[in-house]
């Protein structure tokens, strides 16, 4: 993936490409602002990050120039306390999610991914099944007027199984579409994502039910 | 040793004492005098009416003074029933016609015929009064002066003159002892403003520095004065201290996120383990400093807002989703259920959306800090005119004893791991600029519950 990184401070800025690009993304980085703004005119990334503070224009500047040409780039803002204060609208601005300075690079790297990964998704983030809605924009499971945050595998976990309600998918199966093939991964791994996907469905109408020797079904109560 | 402690209604009622002890003294004094003058005063005419009928009662019969005691003149000073009476009836010769002769107290009989004579004096070692009265005898065969001299002990006088003073000097104590209760009350009374005062200061918030405002009597104004001045200098000092943090804070900020950069790239795949366990420490202790920086200016923020933003009704529920949102990292403990509800219908409330999101937000920034094991609960709901958003965790909670400390700033809870930090601090101060609290619910075996409670915005409200 291509990744617009915008910050002028050398050691934050180093660190964030070589973090992302450790996991194999391209990061191609600037630190003024009105380069910056220069080249997402006639450049298109998978995803921005923006910082705020820039020498030439500032991020705020930058996301609207971006939002004004109808780009729907995911942006990622890095600010400090003092500026959201009077803007709250990083968000409103059409920024996708925003971390506060300083931040932690591992929960950097994770929004990242998930920003990403809800470019390439499906169009339709909500997926229904029995008193459960499953959104993966906000990566929660909700059940009425309480949503659960899931993790990045207990959200496939959950699609593969609501897809096909009733059917029984072998722990094999699971594994791969969980991990992929080319994981190395222990079986008992399935197990530990089931058992917390069902913690955090609990109270719902849908149940994760162990069917012995063959694999997990996903039952959805038709009582209510 | 300690210094013994003033108080202005002592002073007062101890002054106000002396002078009424010296004015009660003087008065049952006056009193006695009185009451003496008085009593001689009676039973010396009783006296003189007693002398004068012996006088009247004198007859010359053939050359020779004769004198009948009339009855009626001892039954006059038998009115002081205890008292003894003495005469002696002296003719002009100096002779002791009838009575006692002994009663010859070196008086000079002769001073009363220009009119009686009274004196004070002693006989038979009992003291008495002595009335003397003459009588010009002119009778051809017989004259000269003859002397009555009538003596009558005291007692009387001293039980009537005793009398008239005990009930004056009871007159004057019931006087002083309510003039002491009239001051008594009149000093409680002009000193209620002064606790009036002192109870309006004990009541205002500590983060109220804005001038008193109170209807004082004129004396209290310039103690009052001093006061607002004060408040007014430390006020400004106050704004300038926590403008002093923000900035530093805010300076900190990015060198410390440059540390964090350098920290996060250095690899510890090829490092010893003792030194990962350093490395480790390192990280940690980073994004303490990285958490207790947001908080400073974070708090620095709460309190600029909580006095320079206009409140509008703002949707408590949509808020606290923000929060919820940005707060819970995505790298959260898999293991932890980490869910929100939200209120079935709206939950508006009057206030500043991002001094409110910041308060949640910190709220739940502790809960995941120092509590949370395996469960993080948020939830909006109404109960009756309030707002609440509750923040239940399954960690081991904070004792009910820790409950006040913990609201102020610093202060680390004996249960978690140092401190924790300013989280509730700021929680609290948006919870007061809204008119709200920060409560605790205990855990008795459920989770531990943090609530943020804000009046609910009705509309005309």
């Amino acid at each position: 993936m291509r990744i617009f990184l915008v910050e002028d401070t050398r050691d934050v800025g180093e660190a964030i490409s070589r973090r992302l690009e450790k996991v194999g993304h391209t990061v191609d980085w600037q630190t003024d602002g009105q380069a910056a703004a220069d080249i997402l005119e006639f450049t298109d990334y998978d995803l921005v990050i923006l910082d705020v503070m820039l020498p030439g224009l500032d991020g705020f500047e930058i996301l609207r120039h971006l939002r004004a040409r109808k780009k729907t780039t995911p942006v990622l803002v890095l600010t400090a306390r003092s500026e959201i204060e009077d803007r709250v609208g990083a968000l409103d601005l059409g920024a996708d999610d925003y971390l506060v300075k300083p931040f932690d690079f591992r929960e950097l790297e994770a929004r990242t991914r998930v920003l990403l990964r809800r470019r390439q998704g499906d169009p339709t983030n909500l997926i229904e099944c029995g008193d459960l809605v499953l959104d993966r924009n906000s990566r929660s499971v909700r059940v009425g007027n309480r949503e659960v945050q899931l993790k990045r595998r207990e959200i496939t976990l959950l699609e593969v199984l609501a897809a096909r309600p009733g059917r029984v998918f072998s722990k094999d199966e699971l594994l791969d579409r969980l991990f992929g093939f080319d994981e190395n991964v222990n079986p008992n791994a399935v197990e530990l994502y089931v058992g917390r996907l069902r913690k955090k469905i609990e109270g719902s109408s849908v149940r994760i039910v162990t069917i012995r020797g063959l694999g997990y079904q996903l039952v959805a109560d038709e009582a209510a | 040793m300690k210094r013994r402690e003033t108080s202005l209604f002592w002073r007062l009622v101890l002054r106000v004492a002396l002078v009424l002890c010296g004015g009660a003294t003087l008065l049952s004094a006056a009193a006695w005098y009185y009451a003496r003058a008085a009593a001689d005063d009676a039973y010396d005419r009783l006296l003189l009416g007693a002398a004068i009928q012996i006088t009247a009662n004198m007859t010359v019969d053939a050359g020779n003074l004769g004198v009948t005691l009339p009855s009626s003149a001892f039954e006059l000073l038998g009115l002081a029933e205890r008292d003894r009476i003495f005469y002696r009836v002296v003719g002009p010769d100096g002779r002791t016609l009838t009575g006692y002769d002994d009663l010859d107290i070196g008086i000079n009989v002769t001073a009363a015929r220009a009119g009686p004579v009274f004196l004070t004096t002693e006989y038979r070692n009992v003291p008495v009064r002595v009335a003397v009265v003459s009588r010009a005898l002119s009778d051809p065969s017989f004259s000269g002066w003859a002397y009555v001299v009538m003596a009558q002990t005291t007692e009387a006088r001293r039980g009537l003159a005793g009398e008239l003073t005990t009930r004056a000097m009871i007159l004057v104590g019931i006087m002083s002892l309510l003039a002491l209760a009239g001051t008594v009350l009149a000093i409680r009374y002009s000193l209620l403003p002064v606790d009036a005062l002192a109870a309006t200061l004990r009541a205002r918030d500590p983060q109220d520095l804005t001038p008193v405002e109170a209807d004082m009597p004129r004396e209290l104004k310039p103690f009052v004065g001093s006061i607002n001045h004060f408040m007014g200098r430390l006020d400004e000092r106050v704004t300038l201290l926590q403008r002093f943090i923000a900035d530093a804070a805010h300076q900190i900020r990015t060198p410390l996120t440059a540390l964090s950069a350098q920290v996060d790239m250095l690899e510890d795949d090829d490092l010893d383990v003792n030194r990962k366990r350093h490395l480790g420490r390192v990280r940690d202790r980073v994004s303490q400093l990285a958490r207790l920086t947001n908080q400073l200016l974070s708090h620095a923020m709460v309190i600029h807002r909580s006095d320079s933003v206009r409140f509008k009704p703002v949707d408590l529920g949509d808020i606290a989703r923000k929060a919820f949102r940005s707060t819970v990292p995505i790298t959260v403990d898999p293991d932890v259920v980490v869910s929100f509800e939200d209120s079935a219908e709206p939950v508006f409330v009057r206030g500043d959306a991002v001094s409110l999101r910041e308060a949640i937000a910190n709220i739940i920034d502790n809960a995941l800090q120092h509590g949370v094991e395996q469960r993080l609960a948020v939830r909006v709901r109404r109960e009756d005119d309030r707002a609440l958003v509750e923040v239940a965790d399954d960690g081991p909670g904070i004792p009910p004893a820790e409950w006040a400390a913990v609201t102020t700033r610093f202060v680390s809870s004996k249960m978690g791991e140092g401190s924790m930090g300013l989280g509730f601090a700021i929680a609290a101060e948006v919870a007061l600029a809204h008119r709200g609290t920060v409560r605790f619910l205990e855990k008795g075996g459920r989770d531990f519950t943090v609530i943020l409670d804000v009046p609910l915005y009705r509309e005309g409200t």
